[in-house]
This record gives structure tokens, C-alpha cells and sequence, in this order.
């Protein structure tokens, strides 16, 4: 089988002429074809959270956009969300690790197409993006702030309080902290919601498949062809990668090293399940504005495994290329070092028995991971903020 | 997992519902939504149509046998007519061969597993 696969990329290597040489064939198989037809259509329809009650509010946008600036949400005063999510490095940072007040175990998730998620966070400890968005105000190793605290802040600003008088129809300094904490977190979350990728060469490529448009077809170029077929052929990325926004949204464990530093271990998608079910702003809490709870159906039947320690959130393809570096703890510098992991894997690393295992090493040549690349740089696109 | 008891005679198979029968147990189910996708939840409606004496409990599951993991979620199961089951909170979350299972126990002792073969498309 092996023998067949290198066969093949080595005739299309040689095949003359550029109106052979442009598109794969025999093109792809039926099961080829339809795993590159889930991978779209692209961009979806922009939906609304039902558990945000300002989620699609023009205000409340505005509001959200001007505190993701605003480096009063740090107890210094000298970072915001964008320090970390910088909106010129595509919403992340480019550190393998996050700097906030001290150094985070993990790296800064890129933020687009965030409301395609089902959990938030690298371990899913978050079940909406406003309750993601909570976290990091609070947590004392990024923002380090308190509700008290955010709430003298943005009383203090005449036009900020004006600004969230119109959105939340109280008064800033009268309202509730807690309660303020969360609308703070609303209105970051309309915000970031509006972030979006457009599309991409792959989306046209996808979309010519779809019509059967070879000329369309033949602009894609042939190297990420032939990784777009590894991609959803012998490398099983797409098992993981899955649909319009190249993930399934779940968890993994694929193979990286989950110490934080000596002796310390960060436990991933357990923790996150312990810490989702003990927080007061999940989904199944007095602050969802979904009255019937239907958001809350993840949240309501996720329960801890075993398996889920050193599991970490399958993270979206889309913008790949600009969000170096890779993995929960950045710990992968280029999209060539991802190629060279999944193909070298540490099978001891790995949970489950050898015959039972989705991973295994893909024993890819230095040609097919140049393909596998040229195949993931190909899903760049500008973020821009779309209602 | 739910509290089983016998629900009566099946109904007659047909794009609604599909049955499991293994000796002398035989179930009734069927998915809601119909189709099954990726990544999606659904319910499932189960009819105990015939059980053997001692079984006390019955529950469903799904497991990719391939690459040794079950689902991420946990399904609740309600009663809602005597012998009739809805399991809430299923999701397959990726594609490829599934073994959908329902379960029969005697306490807690697994005395029948159903099985259904799923090959979940992309």
C-alpha cells in the first residue's frame, strides 16, 4: 500500500505538460472527494449566541472592540486582550508561550471564527466566549484584575460608562461586579465574534471540486494538491480536521509532551472538564441569557475520562500558516516541524494500545511533508470583522 | 443508563424505526435527527420490546473500535412509556466506522450488547 502511495506522487512529480500536470489524476477517489467537500462551503452563515443576549448588538460590538484595546483591563495598565491576540499577527502572538503578568503555560490561540466552537480554550474549560472571555480579566497571571476592580475602572471613564449604559441599560458604577464582569465579557464576545476568516485558495479549489470546474481545478497549486490528498488520505489529518473550519472542536492527545515545566503537569482537557463544571459562568449558570438552556446540551452530558489528561483542544487549520508557533504549548516553531512530528510520533508518548490508535507515524518523505505544508499555507486569509 | 423493563411489541420495521434482536432480546430504535452527521448531537428513542427475565438495566454507546475511544459525551437516558427509552446527549464526533451499543444488564453484570455497525460519512 505504501508502495502504491509513492508510485503515484512520483509519476505526478514527472507528468509533463501543464494541462496534465495541474490537478491530480485520476482526481481523487470517491471517499477523497467527499472528506474535501466537508471541508466547506466557506464562509458559513453568521449566527447569533443565544447565550449572549448583546451578541450581534452594533453597540455592543463597538464597546467590546474598544476593551479588547484597552490596557485598563490589566491591573498595571499596560496590557489588553490584543496584547496577546494581536490583531497584526492574525489575533495571536507569535510566543510559543503567552507573557502576561508572568509567563502562561500555554500559547495565545489565534481568534477568528470563534463562534463555530463548541468549547474555548486549549483544555475547553470555557463554554461560551463570553465565559472565555471572563477568565483571562480575572486570572492573575494574564489580566489580574477583580470585578471590583473592573467595575471602579470603567465607572471612572465618563464615555466608557456612557458606552455600556446604552448596551447593558444600567449605569456602570450601579451595577452589580459580578454582574458587570459578565456584560464586560458579553460585549468582548460580540466583538470577537465578528472576527472572521474570508476565503482562501483551498475555498475556491473546494468549490471547483464541488462544480467538477477543472479549469478552476488547475490554478490550485499541484504541491498542495498532493497534500491536500495526504491531508485527507494516508496522513488521517481530516479525522481531527474536520469540516469548514478544520476541526472537530474536540480533544486530543497527540503526542506532546504535557509538563508545564519539571515535576508540574498540566492536565489539559481534565482539568478543563473540573473547571467548566465548577464555574459559575457555564452554560447551565444563572448568567446564560438562553432561557431554555439549549446551550447548555455539551455542558450537560460532558463527564471526565481518564483518557482526557493530556488532551488538548483540536485547534481550527484556517490561518494556519500566519499563527506560528503550534501546539497547546507552542512548542513546534514551523508548520515543517508539525509535518516532521506527525510523521516521527513517539508511539510510547501515546495513550491506547498499537493496533487501536488513531496516531500512528506517518513515515512521510521529505517531498510529501514539502506537500503537507504547501497544502496548509494555502488556507490563509485575512481576518477582518464581519457582521 | 436507565431502569429497563419490557415495552411491548415492536413496531413493525421501517424507515422510522430498526431493530436489534440477539436470542430472546429484541429492541426498537431509532436516531433523532434521522441522519446522523459529525459533530452533531442527537437523541435516541429505544423500545425494549423484548427483554429476558433479570434485566434491570439498559444503556447505549458508541465506540470507534478502530481507534479505541467512545464518545466524549455521556447519554441520559429517560423513561417515557413503560419499556420506552430516550437517550439524549449523543455525539459522534468524527468520521469513520462506529459500533453503536445497546446495552442490557442484569444489575451491574452486562448481559446483552446490540450492536450496530455505523460507517459515519464525512
Amino acid at each position: 500500500m505504501r508502495l502504491a502511495a509513492t508510485t503515484i506522487l512520483a509519476a505526478l512529480v514527472v507528468s509533463p505538460g501543464p494541462a496534465t500536470a495541474q490537478h491530480l489524476s485520476p482526481p481523487y477517489t470517491e471517499a477523497e472527494r467527499a472528506a474535501i467537500l466537508a471541508h466547506g462551503p466557506w464562509p458559513p452563515l453568521a449566527t447569533r449566541d443565544p447565550s449572549n443576549r448583546v451578541s450581534g448588538n452594533a453597540q455592543a460590538i463597538a464597546l467590546g472592540r474598544k476593551l479588547f484595546l484597552d490596557k485598563r483591563l490589566s491591573r498595571e495598565r499596560n496590557r489588553a486582550c490584543a496584547t496577546c491576540h494581536d490583531p497584526a499577527r492574525s489575533f495571536s502572538d507569535g510566543r510559543p508561550r503567552s507573557l502576561g503578568r508572568s509567563l502562561h503555560d500555554r500559547n495565545a490561540i489565534a481568534l477568528a471564527n470563534l463562534r463555530l466552537n463548541r468549547w474555548f480554550g486549549w483544555a475547553g474549560a470555557a463554554d461560551s466566549l463570553w465565559a472565555q472571555s471572563i477568565r483571562p480579566i480575572l486570572d492573575d497571571k494574564e489580566l489580574g484584575l477583580t470585578p471590583s476592580l473592573l467595575r471602579e475602572r470603567l465607572s471612572a471613564d465618563k464615555r466608557t460608562a456612557s458606552h455600556y449604559h446604552r448596551v447593558f441599560g444600567v449605569a456602570a458604577g450601579a451595577d452589580d461586579p459580578e454582574r458587570l464582569l459578565v456584560n464586560v465579557a458579553k460585549a468582548l464576545a460580540a466583538y470577537q465574534e465578528t472576527l472572521v476568516t474570508g476565503r482562501t485558495p483551498f475555498d475556491d479549489f473546494r468549490d471547483a471540486i464541488a462544480s467538477d470546474d477543472r479549469a478552476a481545478q488547475a490554478r490550485y497549486p499541484l504541491a498542495a494538491q498532493r497534500g491536500l490528498q495526504i491531508f485527507v488520505g494516508k496522513g488521517r489529518c481530516a479525522a481531527c480536521h474536520f469540516g469548514p473550519n478544520f476541526t472537530t472542536g474536540e480533544f486530543e492527545d497527540v503526542g506532546i509532551p504535557f509538563f508545564a515545566e519539571k515535576g508540574r503537569v498540566d492536565s489539559g482537557r481534565h482539568g478543563g472538564i473540573a473547571a467548566l463544571r465548577t464555574s459559575p459562568y457555564n452554560l447551565l449558570g444563572r448568567f446564560n441569557d438562553d432561557p431554555a438552556h439549549a446551550t447548555g446540551l455539551a455542558t450537560r452530558h460532558v463527564e471526565p475520562l481518564h483518557r482526557n489528561w493530556g488532551e488538548f483542544r483540536v485547534p481550527s487549520l484556517r490561518n494556519v500558516a500566519r499563527t506560528a508557533p503550534y501546539m497547546h504549548n507552542g512548542s513546534l516553531p514551523s508548520l515543517a516541524a508539525v509535518a516532521r512530528h506527525y510523521s516521527e510520533l513517539d508511539e510510547e508518548r501515546l495513550h491506547g494500545t498499537p493496533d487501536k490508535r488513531l496516531l500512528k507515524p506517518l513515515r512521510l518523505s521529505s517531498q510529501e511533508k514539502a506537500d503537507l505544508v504547501a497544502f496548509l499555507q494555502m488556507l490563509s486569509s485575512k481576518v477582518e470583522s464581519r457582521r | 443508563m436507565a431502569t429497563a423493563q419490557p415495552g411491548g411489541a415492536c413496531p413493525p420495521p421501517g424507515e422510522d424505526f430498526q431493530h436489534l434482536a440477539a436470542g430472546n432480546v429484541e429492541v426498537a430504535y431509532r436516531w433523532d435527527p434521522r441522519a446522523l452527521k459529525v459533530g452533531q448531537f442527537f437523541s435516541a428513542d429505544v423500545i425494549a420490546c423484548r427483554l429476558p427475565a433479570g434485566i434491570s438495566r439498559i444503556a447505549i454507546d458508541a465506540t470507534m473500535p478502530a481507534h479505541g475511544h467512545g464518545m466524549n459525551y455521556l447519554p441520559k437516558a429517560t423513561e417515557t412509556a413503560p419499556g420506552h427509552y430516550r437517550f439524549t446527549g449523543l455525539m459522534l464526533h468524527m468520521p469513520g466506522r462506529w459500533q453503536l451499543t445497546i446495552e442490557l444488564y442484569d444489575g451491574n453484570t452486562l448481559v446483552h450488547r446490540l450492536i450496530r455497525d455505523l460507517d459515519l460519512k464525512p
